[in-house]
């Protein structure tokens, strides 16, 4: 009985991942097709996109943009977000209803209100465009994401020990530093991957304020508003190598640090015997 | 960077005084304490002036706009209703606003069905669980847009869909799919789905199996435990979901644009083209109210439907 169910979840799964990645397999089949549509049948091999893809400068320009801005509001909105969420749960006690609504409202909007208002908030102001402001915006949804992330991931973990740090002789500054930031390192990690994810995938609200800067969605969209260019396939295809060795990265030095500490500790177990 | 530095000396010096009268005097400790509270307050501080400054005083400001008929500081200045009462008056919004709001409600439904078998499978049945989670994200790498391009392309009339359909003989001619209300709930539901997996997955992983067993011990049927107990359990998890799901739909304008036809203009086609062709920005300002007004009243609505208030109302962190 158990079996027949999990086979049954197992083939929903397979199919579900096919679903997901049929598109995927489509534009990577696509990026070395000679033809330019996406129809079949193929019409031979051929790196031409791939070395056009190299000599525009737009598309280089954009990856770039899209990176700079996705680092800096990912890391922006983890200081803040994470430094929100130390304050909250140690010293917030009046109002923490209020409060909390009040920060989970960007949430609760689409982001397409936080765009606009941006745009109208900068425009009437007259910040000009541009990436800048594009960054100021994405910091804006993300802090209420990390913040949600955090709060969900820090539960578990009692943070008195910031008192007890500083019974033992630290200041402020070193209890957060050294005492209270290892522990909660995981929580903001995954803020912070959040965060990059939300601004990296961020098409709305850039597509308001970027004005005549280009971004990674930005271009994808003029490409394809206009026609289909294959070159979109090549970023896609790289995309995709670029997250798999990213996360083949993580695992290693994951896999490399338990081992050295297992090592670390045995050696050490060792010498005290 | 001064400022830190000057906060931080000044801090170890207040400390050396008070270590030297902690030991003998609990006033003086209860003071360190709230001293050392009030430290914790300030650190919010920077976050919540960037809130203000950047989220809130925007949303002021499109608030002031959708009540007046002209830019902000122009000289014919004046309150009015009229930009909401356009709302009301063209039947054209009304229906653009019922009309957004199916689609968004259907995707989420058929994001939730779809989703909790994946989810319940990675969280409960299988040891790969971590490396199938990351494996689904990794197409979420890839701008949503490339993709629901190419369901563009899948879904046309020349395109595999159909070719498969036609050679398979199950259609004699070729479905008209693109441009229309279903292709983009279909792309929204490609978009979104994953999105929901990830809080599912998280929830019903928490949920202890001890308890599930206990609910058969005394006699409950699979089916009649799973409800009670898993599903009931994973409804945080939904809710979360939902979040991720409703929202970004309700507001979407590129997948309406790119895989939709007249049929199927939604809140955000009419909000980008009041700003950015029409130019009407007091209307655009009123609109994206009512957007944002809908979408918190939609949440609360649905919150309170499965008693999930407590959720974010009192919540001991």
């Amino acid at each position: 009985m158990q079996n027949r169910k999990n086979i049954f979840l197992t083939i929903y799964t397979i199919i579900f991942y096919i679903y997901i990645f049929a598109p995927i397999f489509l534009i990577f089949i696509f990026a070395w097709n000679k033809a330019e549509g996406y129809n079949f049948p193929l019409q031979g091999f051929t790196w031409e996109w791939f070395t056009k893809f190299f000599q525009d400068m737009n598309a280089l320009k954009a990856i770039k943009n899209s990176i700079i801005i996705a680092l800096t509001s990912a890391t922006i909105s983890t200081l803040l977000g994470a430094s929100l969420t130390i304050g909250i749960i140690k010293s917030v006690k009046r109002h923490k209803t209020f409060l909390l609504t009040l920060l989970l409202l960007p949430v609760l909007m689409p982001s397409l209100t936080i765009g606009i208002s941006s745009l109208v908030f900068f425009r009437t102001l007259n910040i000009p465009l541009g990436i800048p402001v594009v960054i100021i915006s994405h910091v804006s949804i993300s802090i209420s994401y990390v913040f949600l992330i955090m709060m969900g991931r820090i539960e578990g973990i009692d943070l008195e020990i910031q008192e007890a740090a500083l019974d033992l002789g630290a200041n402020w500054f070193e209890s957060l530093k050294d005492v209270v930031f290892p522990v909660i390192l995981p929580a903001v990690l995954a803020g912070w991957l959040f965060s990059f994810m939300i601004s990296w995938n961020e098409f709305i609200v850039t597509y308001f304020l970027i004005g005549p800067e280009l971004t990674l969605p930005i271009y994808i969209f003029s490409q394809l508003r206009f026609g289909i260019s294959p070159k979109v396939n090549v970023i896609s295809v790289f995309i995709t190598f670029f997250t798999i060795f990213i996360i083949l990265l993580i695992t290693a030095t994951q896999t490399i640090y338990k081992k050295l500490r297992v090592r670390t500790i045995n050696h050490f177990g060792n010498i005290n015997n | 960077m001064k400022l830190a530095i000057v906060l931080i000396k000044f801090n170890n010096y207040i400390h050396n005084l008070i270590v030297i009268f902690t030991k003998s005097n609990i006033n003086v400790i209860l003071y360190y304490m709230s001293f050392i509270s009030k430290y914790n307050k300030k650190i919010i501080y920077p976050a919540l002036i960037w809130f203000i400054v950047f989220f809130i005083f925007p949303l002021f400001i499109i608030f002031i706009y959708s009540f007046a008929t002209n830019y902000l500081f122009s000289k014919e200045l004046h309150f009015t209703l009229k930009n909401f009462l356009l709302i009301f008056q063209k039947k054209h919004y009304l229906i653009i606003l019922g009309r957004s709001i199916k689609i968004s409600v259907i995707t989420t439904i058929f994001s939730i069905f779809f989703s909790y078998p994946i989810a319940y499978f990675l969280a409960k049945k299988t040891k790969f669980d971590k490396i199938l989670i990351v494996t689904l994200m990794i197409p979420f790498w890839i701008n949503y847009l490339i993709r629901i391009f190419a369901w563009k392309l899948l879904l046309s009339e020349n395109g595999i869909l159909n070719q498969i359909l036609l050679s398979l003989n199950i259609i004699d001619k070729p479905l008209k799919v693109l441009y229309s209300q279903t292709a983009v709930i279909l792309g929204l539901i490609y978009t979104y789905t994953p999105m929901m997996v990830l809080p599912l997955y998280a929830t019903i992983s928490k949920i202890d199996n001890t308890l599930i067993e206990a609910a058969r011990d005394l006699g409950a049927s699979r089916v009649r435990a799973f409800f009670d107990i898993t599903f009931k359990l994973s409804l945080t998890g939904i809710f979360a979901g939902t979040l991720l799901v409703f929202i970004p739909a309700l507001g979407s304008f590129a997948i309406p644009a790119i895989l939709g036809g007249t049929d199927s203009v939604m809140i955000g086609n009419i909000i980008e083209n009041q700003f950015l062709h029409v130019g009407n920005w007091n209307f655009g300002s009123a609109f994206t109210l009512a957007l944002a007004g809908l979408s918190i009243a939609l949440i609360l609505f649905y919150s309170k439907l499965f008693g999930l208030e407590s959720i974010y109302k009192n919540r001991e962190f």
